[in-house]
């Protein structure tokens, strides 16, 4: 796996490079800024960026914009996008292209080394990963209101929701709640089919069904 | 614009009339108690005097003071047209065992001679204002109505100085009646608040002044609060008085050529200009002086104009007067207009650069204030909270060699759990201090953002053409935050709905809800914003009737 990094504070981004490397993922490029982010992606061609959504000149919203435009040059490349908050009006401009390969996770998230590692690997690989607090809004965006789609869930079926659309395997998902696979397999059908969408047996195609449902804010 | 100035006083022409007829009315019953009076006093006075010397003139005396004191009860409820009320006599109790007792508490009692010097006062002023009063009003009528009879009369009328013999000079003197008017409803003026003032000193207390009298001039004893129309009032009795004198001399001198009209124009020119003064001094501050010159201006050119009408009319020698009053006149217009455009009062002018610089020096200040709290975030953002990341990544990275050594491995984790807690705190203060998203994305994205993150149902409605000045955005901002935080806490079953637009140059924001409404707009949250709020010369009101719901409206000019 070949990874280029953008972070303008030397100290993060050598602290991620560090970490990446321990585990034998190979980092072929560091950026500080926008511009330096996309000519490193159209030289290595890597599987995955991760960017800062803060970058010079202006710190303010490059990374996002930076990243866009390196998907729009390159619909292959995955984005993982770290931040500081978590902002709707930049998740939802990811997440507009509808593919995978997207990831937004808050920056303390690294912290949690074998997750971020996790989230990594599944962003690269064309998954997503989204951080709990974008998956949290998103749903309570969605479920306002006593009658809204996601008032029929049980709170359990609600967790499961919530673990799909951060893009968990259904492995993950067993072992995040402590229960098994074969439960988690009958609550995510429970879901589906009380949410009318299509089942499907593919993880990627799933979280993206579930968050193309949570993202439908005025089909409600 | 007489009218208008009366109107101002809450006084209409047609008032003023009204007040004029109740004065010729009072006016002219008091020269019929006059004349009663008048025989009585000296009938009973005779009467009494001469039979004091027989013993029968105590009883006399005693039925005298009687019919004093019912002719003086004539003029207390006279009184009640020119004072709102009757009159009420200071008696004495008169009553008394035996004849003595009565006519010595009568004798004692002061009310007795007051009532009888009001008589002998009253018989000579009450007879002459009635006839003046009489005289002045139908030479006004006679004046106005003057197209309508002077041809009935052989080789044309002649009023007092003047002899009309055409139809123009007929309309001329209906002109004249006008100022003549003026000075008669005057003159009546003047002489009531006399007499009634008089009758109130001499024939007991006057009625409970009532709100109403108070509040109207020309009622009461108004030659003691000093009105200004009581003065001009007064005058115009005075002059009426003189000029029915001089006509009095006139007639007994024979008659012949009517000099008085000379008295009539001496007396009249203080009048016209102590009035028309008046007058001038109503206008605003500004062009008061200008109204002044106005005024005098017109008394002068008046009175040449009369001069010369009075002195048998010939070459209109007026004219070069009339020229010169008209171009200083214009002089002063001009002057007083383009004076003040060209050259500003250096008062004003410094004034005016004050406020100038003060709305510019505020709002630079804002504006760093603004610039500040957002250097204040960055500087959060890549101090202390990247410190804490990277603290956090480090112990990540320690915790995963730790493997082998649970207990210090969950010290680690306890550690990094404790980071990232201190990172959200970090992120909730940054976000309370400058919201990223506003300055990167502006007031839409942001109000959006916080509806999403509301407690409670928010639907946002946001149409700006283009981002107003940060300083602006930021306080709408924390308004619409500030509200949301509101509903939540006070209403939560509500819902809420924030619109943001613009109106002209200004931004307005609305925060609605359809809670239980009765907020108390100084005890919410948004006291402090209001502040925020003003310093932009914005306005913030909150509305909110109970059972209503509340809504919080901003506008903060953008100009």
């Amino acid at each position: 796996m070949r990874i280029v990094v953008a972070e303008d504070q030397a100290l993060l981004r050598e602290g991620i490079v560090a970490l990446l490397r321990e585990h034998e993922i190979e980092v072929v490029g560091q950026a500080e800024d926008g511009d330096a982010l996309l000519r490193l992606l159209a030289t290595h061609k890597p599987d995955l960026a991760i960017v800062d959504v803060r970058l010079p000149p202006s710190f303010g919203d490059e990374g996002i914009r930076a990243a866009i435009e390196a998907r729009r040059r390159d619909p292959e490349v995955g984005i993982l996008i770290l931040s500081q908050y978590v902002e709707p009006v930049y998740t939802a401009e990811l997440l507009a292209g509808g593919e995978g390969g997207i990831g937004y996770l808050l920056k303390e998230r690294v912290g949690d080394v074998s997750g971020f590692l996790d989230a990594v690997r599944r962003v690269a690989g064309g998954g997503t990963a989204l951080d709990r607090e974008v998956v949290a809004e998103l749903v309570r965006d969605r479920g306002q209101g006593e009658d809204g789609p996601l008032a029929s869930l049980t709170p359990r079926e609600t967790e499961v929701l919530e673990l799909i659309a951060e893009g968990r395997t259904n492995a993950a998902i067993a072992a995040a709640l402590v229960i098994t696979q074969g439960a988690v397999e009958k609550h995510i059908s429970n879901v589906f089919a009380k949410l009318d969408l299509p089942a499907t047996d593919d993880d990627h195609r799933r979280v993206l069904a579930v968050l193309a449902f949570l993202r439908a804010r005025d089909a409600a | 614009m007489k009218a208008a100035a009366d109107a101002l006083r809450g006084l209409s022409l047609v008032d003023r009339l009204a007040r004029a007829g109740l004065d010729l009315v009072y006016l002219t019953i008091g020269m019929a108690t006059a004349i009663l009076g008048f025989g009585i006093w000296l009938g009973a006075g005779i009467a009494t005097l001469t039979l004091l010397v027989f013993v029968v003139g105590l009883p006399v005396f005693l039925l005298s003071t009687q019919l004093f004191r019912w002719t003086a009860e004539l003029d207390r409820r006279n009184a009640a047209l020119a004072l709102g009320g009757p009159l009420r006599g200071r008696y004495r109790d008169h009553r008394g065992e035996g004849f003595l007792a009565r006519l010595g508490r009568t004798a004692g009692d002061p009310q007795t001679w007051r009532d009888l010097g009001w008589l002998i006062v009253h018989s000579v002023l009450g007879f002459v204002f009635g006839l003046l009063a009489l005289g002045l009003v139908a030479l006004t009528l006679a004046m106005a109505a003057m197209p309508a009879w002077y041809w009935a009369i052989p080789d044309g009328a002649d009023v007092a100085f003047w002899h009309v013999d055409t139809l123009g000079k007929a309309f001329l003197a209906t002109a004249a009646s006008i100022p003549i008017a003026a000075v008669t409803r005057l003159a009546l003026r003047g002489m009531t608040i006399a007499v009634s003032g008089l009758a109130a000193l001499l024939l007991g207390g006057g009625p409970e002044p009532t709100a109403e009298a108070a509040a109207e001039p020309g009622r009461g004893p108004a030659w003691r609060s000093a009105d200004p129309e009581a003065l001009l009032a007064a005058q115009a009795a005075i002059s009426a008085l003189a000029f029915g004198v001089t006509v009095a001399v006139w007639l007994a001198a024979g008659r012949g050529y009517f000099w008085p009209v000379w008295v009539a124009l001496g007396l009249a020119i203080p009048l016209a200009l102590h009035a028309s003064v008046r007058e001038a001094l109503r206008a605003p501050a500004a062009r008061r002086p200008l109204a002044v010159q106005v005024a005098v201006s017109a008394v002068i050119a008046a009175t040449a104009v009369a001069v010369w009408a009075l002195a048998g009319s010939g070459a209109f020698w007026p004219v070069w007067a009339l020229l010169g009053l008209l171009v200083a006149l214009a002089l002063h217009f001009l002057v007083a207009t383009m004076w003040g455009r060209v050259f500003p009062d250096a008062r004003q002018r410094e004034l005016a650069e004050r406020v100038d610089e003060l709305t510019r020096t505020r709002r630079g200040a804002l504006d760093v204030q603004n610039a500040e709290l957002q250097r204040i975030e960055r500087d959060l953002h890549d101090g202390a909270q990247a410190r804490l990341v990277s603290l956090s990544m480090q112990l990540g990275r320690a915790e995963e060699r730790l493997a082998d050594q649970p207990e210090t491995e969950a010290l680690v984790r306890q550690a990094r759990g404790e980071a990232s807690a201190a990172i959200a705190e970090l992120r909730d203060l940054a976000r309370g201090i400058a919201p990223p998203v506003l300055a990167d994305r502006g007031l839409a994205a942001a109000v959006e953002a916080l509806g999403r993150r509301a407690a409670i149902p928010v639907a946002v409605e946001v149409e700006l053409e283009r981002r107003p000045p940060a300083v602006i955005e930021s306080a709408a901002y924390f308004v619409v935050a500030e509200a949301l935080t509101n509903v939540a806490k006070h209403a939560p079953g509500a819902e809420a709905s924030v619109r943001v637009f613009a109106e002209g140059e200004t931004l307005v924001v609305e925060v609605t809800d359809n809670g239980p409404g009765g907020t108390d707009p100084a005890g919410s949250g948004l006291a402090g914003l209001r502040g925020r709020v003003e310093a932009l010369d914005g306005t913030l009101r909150v509305i909110g009737p109970p059972g209503e719901g509340t809504t919080v409206r901003a506008e903060l000019p953008c100009g």
